[in-house]
C-alpha cells in the first residue's frame, strides 16, 4: 500500500493494529466432497490480560469512537450488516472473548486495507471493498483479521516490541559510555548494529503473527464453508497496483507475496479434503455487486478526492460493467474527466520498485495540478487529455440519455467545458444542473463558477 | 595494546550535555518560520472571521519501553491549542473565531460529516507538499480548490484554519535518559494552516513548536502560537 498519503488516524490505528496484507494465490487447490470439519477456533487460551495490555484497550477503545466521530466510518447501514453477517459467519459458534465486542465496519478510505483493533473491531476500508469481487473473497479478509483478534496477536507484538525497545535503549547507554581503546571501539560497534537487528527481529516476529494469521484464516474459512481459495484471487487484486504505489522497503511487517504462495498452497493443499462443492454458493458476484454498489460509487468519489484518478477508473468501469445506469455512467465519466492527461495504465517500468520510489518522491513535491500543467506539455499527455476528455463527454452524455437520468451529470459537463475553455457551453450546463438539482451541496461552488465565466469575455 | 590511562575514566565518551541543555534552555517556545499569500502580505485581503475545524495533535508518552499512545490526551491537548490559537487570534489580530459546523464535532447528517472529513484529508493531502517548500506560500502555489465552497460555512467566515500537530512527553526513565545519552526531549509541534473560505488558497502557514511537556505546558503553548501568528496583519477592529 501506498504510504506517502496515509492519513494520521489510519496511522495511530496501525500503531495497535496489524494490518491486513495480500493473500497468497493457493495453486492448484482442488475440490473434494469430504465433509466439512468444523477447526477448533484459533484462540490463545494462555492469554492473560496485563496492565500494559489493558492500557493498550483503552487507547484502542479511543480510537475506535474517533473514527466515528471524525467521519471515517462509513454510516451505512446495509453496507455494515453485511460485514457483520459474514464475520459473525466465521466466528466459531458460542465463542466470547474477554475484552473483546465484534464489530465490523467499513472505513471511507480509498487506499485498498484492513485491518484488526485487539477490542474486536474489523475494518475494511471502502477501497478494498470495491476491488473485491465476491463474498468469499471477503470472508478471507476478515478470516484473516479475526485470527489476529483472536490470537491477542496486537497485545502479543506491543509486550515483544517493549522489551525490544528496552533492550535498544540499553545499547544506547553502554554505547554512550563506552570506554576508548579497542575494546570501546568494539562495543560501540556492536552497540550500533544491534538496533538493526533489533528491529529486523521486530519485523521478522510481525511477518509470524501474519502467516499465522493467513494459515487459521483458512481454517476458519473452510470452517464457515468458503472456498478458500478464493483468497488466491483477493492476492491477485492486491498485487494488481494500479497506482504504482506498493514499494517494497527494505524491512517488511509482512512475508513477501511469492512466499506466502508458497506457504498457503502447501497448507491448502494439505486440507484440500476438507473443501466441498457447496461452498461454491457464496461465489455469487451478482450479489456481492448488488449489495456494495452505493459504497462502490462512494469509493470511486473518495478515490477522485485523494488523488487516486486511476483507480476512479478501474472500479468506475468495474460498476458501469455492472450495472450501466445513469449514476454509474457519471461516475465513470468524472473519472476519466479528471484522469486528464494521465495515462490510464502505468507501463511496466513505472512498476518497478525503483520507479515507483522515484515517483513518490515526485508527488511529494507536485501539487496534482502541477503535475497535469507538466503532463499537458508532452505529447503523450496531450493525447491522453483529448482521448479522455472524448470519453467522459460520451459517458456524460450516455449518463444524461439514460433512464432517471442523474442532474450532475450537467455539472460534470460544465466542469469540463470549463476545463476546454467553451465557456457557454460550460454556462449552460451548470445553469442546467442548478435548475435540475434540488438544492445541491455545492450550490455556492457552481454559483460562483457561473458568476466568473459571466464576467470572462467569451 | 590500550594504555592503562584509557580506562580511568577521564577519557569516557560523554555526551553533549552543553548541546542538550542549550537546546532545553532555548526552545521553550520555538516559533519556526511563517510564511504568508502575497494576498495576505500585501492587505488586499484581511481575515476577520475564522472557523477553526477541529485539530489533529497526536502525543505519545516515550518511555525506555518505546512510545505508548495518549488517546484521551491528545484529545485535550487539540481542544487547548484550539481554544489558545482562538483566544489569541481575538486579542492580538483582533479575528473572530465562529463556531465550526456541528458535523466538524461529530454531530448531524453523515454526509456533512464525510464532508468536513473529506476536507481534513485534503489538507493532510497538501501538507507534505507544502513542508517540502514552505515559503512557496509566498508565492500562492497551494489551494485546496473551489471545493471548499461545498462546506457552505457562513458568508462572513472569510478563512478556515486546520491544525496539525505531534508531540512526545517523557515518562521518568527516559527524562533520566535523554539526560545523560541523548535524545529528543519532550516538545510539542504544530503545523496550522489557514485557508481562503472562498477561493481555497493557503493563506498562512506556520509551524510552532516548544520545547516542554506538551500536556501541561499550556504558558508554553500560548507563547509558541504568538509567536507563530506574529506576521499575520490584525484586522482593523470594528
Amino acid at each position: 500500500m501506498s504510504t506517502f498519503k496515509i492519513r494520521p488516524l489510519i496511522v495511530l490505528a496501525l500503531c495497535f493494529c496489524i494490518a491486513f496484507t495480500s493473500f497468497a494465490p493457493v495453486a492448484n487447490a482442488q475440490k473434494k466432497t469430504a465433509p466439512v470439519e468444523a477447526t477448533p477456533p484459533p484462540v490463545r487460551e494462555e492469554f492473560k490480560f496485563g496492565k500494559v495490555d489493558l492500557d493498550m484497550l483503552e487507547q484502542v477503545n479511543l480510537l475506535d469512537r474517533r473514527f466515528e466521530r471524525d467521519g471515517m466510518v462509513l454510516e451505512d447501514e446495509a453496507t455494515n450488516a453485511y460485514l457483520f453477517k459474514i464475520g459473525h459467519g466465521l466466528i466459531p459458534a458460542g465463542l466470547t472473548l474477554e475484552n473483546v465486542s465484534w464489530k465490523f465496519r467499513a472505513l471511507r478510505d480509498p487506499q485498498p486495507n484492513a485491518f484488526a483493533l485487539p477490542n474486536g473491531s474489523i475494518y475494511v476500508t471502502t477501497g478494498l471493498l470495491s476491488l473485491i469481487d465476491n463474498e468469499s473473497e471477503l470472508a478471507a479478509i476478515i478470516a484473516h483479521e479475526l485470527t489476529h483478534v483472536m490470537r491477542r496477536h496486537t497485545y502479543m507484538q506491543n509486550r515483544s516490541n517493549r522489551k525490544k525497545f528496552l533492550t535498544m535503549n540499553i545499547m544506547a547507554a553502554v554505547g554512550a559510555y563506552a570506554p576508548g581503546g579497542i575494546v570501546g571501539a568494539a562495543i560501540q560497534a556492536i552497540t550500533m548494529i544491534a538496533p538493526f537487528i533489533i528491529m529486523a527481529t521486530m519485523f521478522g516476529y510481525s511477518r509470524d503473527l501474519e502467516r499465522e494469521a493467513d494459515l487459521k484464516g483458512i481454517d476458519m474459512m473452510i470452517s464457515a464453508e468458503y472456498p478458500p481459495e478464493e483468497m488466491v484471487n483477493v492476492m491477485k487484486l492486491l498485487d494488481h497496483d494500479i497506482e504504482g504505489e506498493n514499494i517494497r522497503l527494505f524491512y517488511n511487517d509482512h512475508p513477501a507475496l511469492q512466499e506466502r504462495i508458497n506457504y498457503l498452497s502447501s497448507y491448502l493443499g494439505a486440507r484440500a479434503d476438507k473443501v466441498t462443492p457447496q461452498m461454491e454458493l457464496n461465489r455469487e458476484k451478482a450479489g456481492y455487486f448488488r449489495t456494495m454498489e452505493p459504497l462502490m460509487r462512494h469509493d470511486v468519489q473518495l478515490q477522485i478526492s485523494g488523488g487516486r484518478f486511476r483507480s476512479a477508473v478501474y472500479i468506475a468501469q468495474r460498476l458501469v460493467e455492472f450495472h450501466p445506469d445513469s449514476q454509474n455512467l457519471f461516475w465513470l465519466a468524472e473519472a476519466y474527466r479528471t484522469l486528464g492527461p494521465r495515462a490510464q495504465q502505468l507501463t511496466e517500468k513505472e512498476l518497478t520498485n525503483s520507479a515507483k520510489k522515484d515517483a513518490a518522491k515526485k508527488q511529494e513535491k507536485r501539487t496534482d495540478e502541477e503535475i497535469e500543467r507538466e503532463l499537458l506539455a508532452t505529447p503523450a499527455g496531450q493525447e491522453n487529455w483529448k482521448l479522455h476528455q472524448q470519453k467522459s463527454e460520451e459517458l456524460y452524455r450516455r449518463a444524461l440519455a439514460a433512464d432517471n437520468p442523474v442532474a450532475v451529470a450537467h455539472r460534470g459537463l460544465g466542469m469540463l467545458y470549463e476545463k476546454l475553455d467553451k465557456k457557454t457551453e460550460a454556462l449552460a450546463e451548470y445553469e442546467k444542473y442548478l435548475e435540475l438539482a434540488p438544492a445541491p451541496a455545492d450550490h455556492d461552488r457552481i454559483q460562483k463558477r457561473i458568476e466568473n465565466l459571466r464576467r470572462t469575455p467569451q | 595494546m590500550t594504555p592503562p590511562e584509557k580506562f580511568a575514566g577521564s577519557n569516557l565518551r560523554k555526551p553533549n550535555f552543553v548541546l542538550i541543555a542549550a537546546i532545553i534552555a532555548l526552545a521553550p517556545a520555538m516559533a519556526r518560520a511563517q510564511f504568508l499569500h502575497p494576498k495576505i502580505a500585501k492587505k488586499e485581503t484581511t481575515i476577520r472571521n475564522v472557523v477553526i475545524l477541529p485539530a489533529k495533535v497526536n502525543v505519545v508518552r516515550d518511555s525506555m519501553k518505546g512510545p505508548e499512545g495518549m488517546a484521551a490526551e491528545s484529545e485535550n491537548v487539540s481542544g487547548r491549542v484550539e481554544e489558545a490559537l482562538s483566544a489569541i487570534l481575538e486579542k492580538q489580530k483582533h479575528v473572530k473565531t465562529l463556531n465550526p459546523p456541528a458535523a466538524a464535532r461529530g454531530e448531524g447528517d453523515a454526509e456533512q460529516k464525510y464532508s468536513i472529513a473529506d476536507f481534513q484529508t485534503k489538507f493532510d493531502d497538501l501538507l507534505p507538499r507544502i513542508l517540502k517548500k514552505r515559503s512557496d506560500v509566498k508565492k500562492g502555489r497551494f489551494t485546496m480548490g473551489d471545493e471548499v465552497l461545498n462546506l457552505n460555512l457562513d458568508k462572513s467566515v472569510d478563512a478556515i484554519v486546520f491544525i496539525r500537530g505531534q508531540g512526545q512527553k517523557l515518562t521518568g526513565g527516559k527524562t533520566a535518559f535523554v539526560m545523560l545519552v541523548g535524545g529528543a526531549p519532550a516538545y510539542l509541534k504544530m503545523q496550522i494552516g489557514i485557508i481562503d473560505a472562498h477561493t481555497g488558497e493557503v493563506l498562512l502557514y506556520t509551524d510552532p513548536m516548544f520545547a516542554g511537556d506538551p500536556t501541561t505546558a499550556i504558558d508554553r503553548l500560548r507563547k509558541a502560537l504568538e509567536k507563530g501568528f506574529k506576521k499575520l496583519p490584525a484586522a482593523t477592529v470594528q
